[in-house]
């Protein structure tokens, strides 16, 4: 029996490559294809990366609370492993998302960051995922790192629905949620192939994150039964 | 000015930049802490 139950060895890959090339047909679009922005003129290029690693973050948090509740529902290793691979990759969602939303806000807000409702609520939720990611590193027991992180991700959870509509409830600086059904068909475009880019890298990074999570566990624990540290994502 | 934003290509290109960067970079950490990781493997043969 192999510690790692690798259904679709190169399906991360596969998944890595396609991401990468459609990143670069989107961001080609975005940058030279598409119109300028009547208002915001060229700046506005960068909803083209901002708005879909938005969207792919919120899908990256929803996985990890999947994941973390299905642990606790079926104390199975694999649904920890893709709980780790979940926190690590939507940390790296919301960080580069902070990033992104920095660059775009000093040219049209004037400043690099604003205490506004929805940037605080996504720096909330990246710090208690870090938190967490820190906590699992901290603890050596297997079952008390599954159960406390999974208890963990759940509650910083919460944050997320406050995060999509933070712009609703309060009067914010932020725009309103973009979609490809508010905006013009010019802009939509380069904003759907860049969402499914960065779709299929973050699927790619937690396939490959789980296995690494998985193959860890199964080093570590011997006590925990092979089969279910295995990855089969 | 009129609400208007003039210019902005080095923010545009940083932005996208951060975005390569980032991307790469944690791609490259995956890789190599998967080849690191991959000593001496629990394996059953039987």
């Amino acid at each position: 029996m192999n510690a790692e139950n690798n259904r679709f060895p190169r399906t991360p890959y596969i998944l890595l490559g396609l991401g990468a090339a459609l990143f670069l047909f989107g961001s080609w679009w975005g940058l030279f294809l598409a119109p300028r922005e009547q208002y915001m003129g060229d700046v506005q290029r960068i909803m083209y990366v901002h708005v879909p690693t938005a969207w792919n973050w919120m899908l990256a948090v929803i996985f990890a609370f999947v994941s973390a509740v299905m642990f606790l529902f079926t104390s199975n290793y694999k649904w920890d492993s893709r709980l780790e691979a979940g926190l690590e990759v939507s940390s790296l969602l919301a960080f580069l998302l902070c990033c992104q939303g920095s660059i775009w806000a000093k040219p049209t807000w004037g400043v690099w960051w604003d205490w506004d409702p929805r940037l605080t609520s996504v720096a909330v939720l990246l710090f208690a995922f870090v938190g967490i990611i820190a906590l699992r590193n901290f603890v050596d027991d297997a079952a008390r790192r599954a159960i406390w992180s999974s208890v963990a991700t759940i509650i910083a959870a919460v944050d997320l629905p406050i995060v999509y509509f933070s712009v609703k409830w309060w009067n914010s600086l932020h725009q309103q949620p973009s979609s490809p059904k508010t905006v013009s068909s010019d802009f939509y475009i380069p904003l759907r192939v860049n969402a499914f880019a960065i779709l299929f890298l973050m699927t790619g990074f937690i396939m490959l994150r789980a296995r690494l999570a998985s193959r860890r566990l199964a080093n570590e624990v011997s006590t925990v039964p092979l089969m279910e540290a295995g990855e089969t994502a | 000015m009129r609400g208007v934003v003039v210019g902005g290509w080095n923010y545009v290109i940083a932005a996208y930049s951060v975005t390569t960067a980032m991307l790469i970079v944690y791609a490259v950490s995956l890789f190599v802490r998967l080849t690191a990781d991959r000593g001496p493997r629990t394996e059953d043969k039987g």
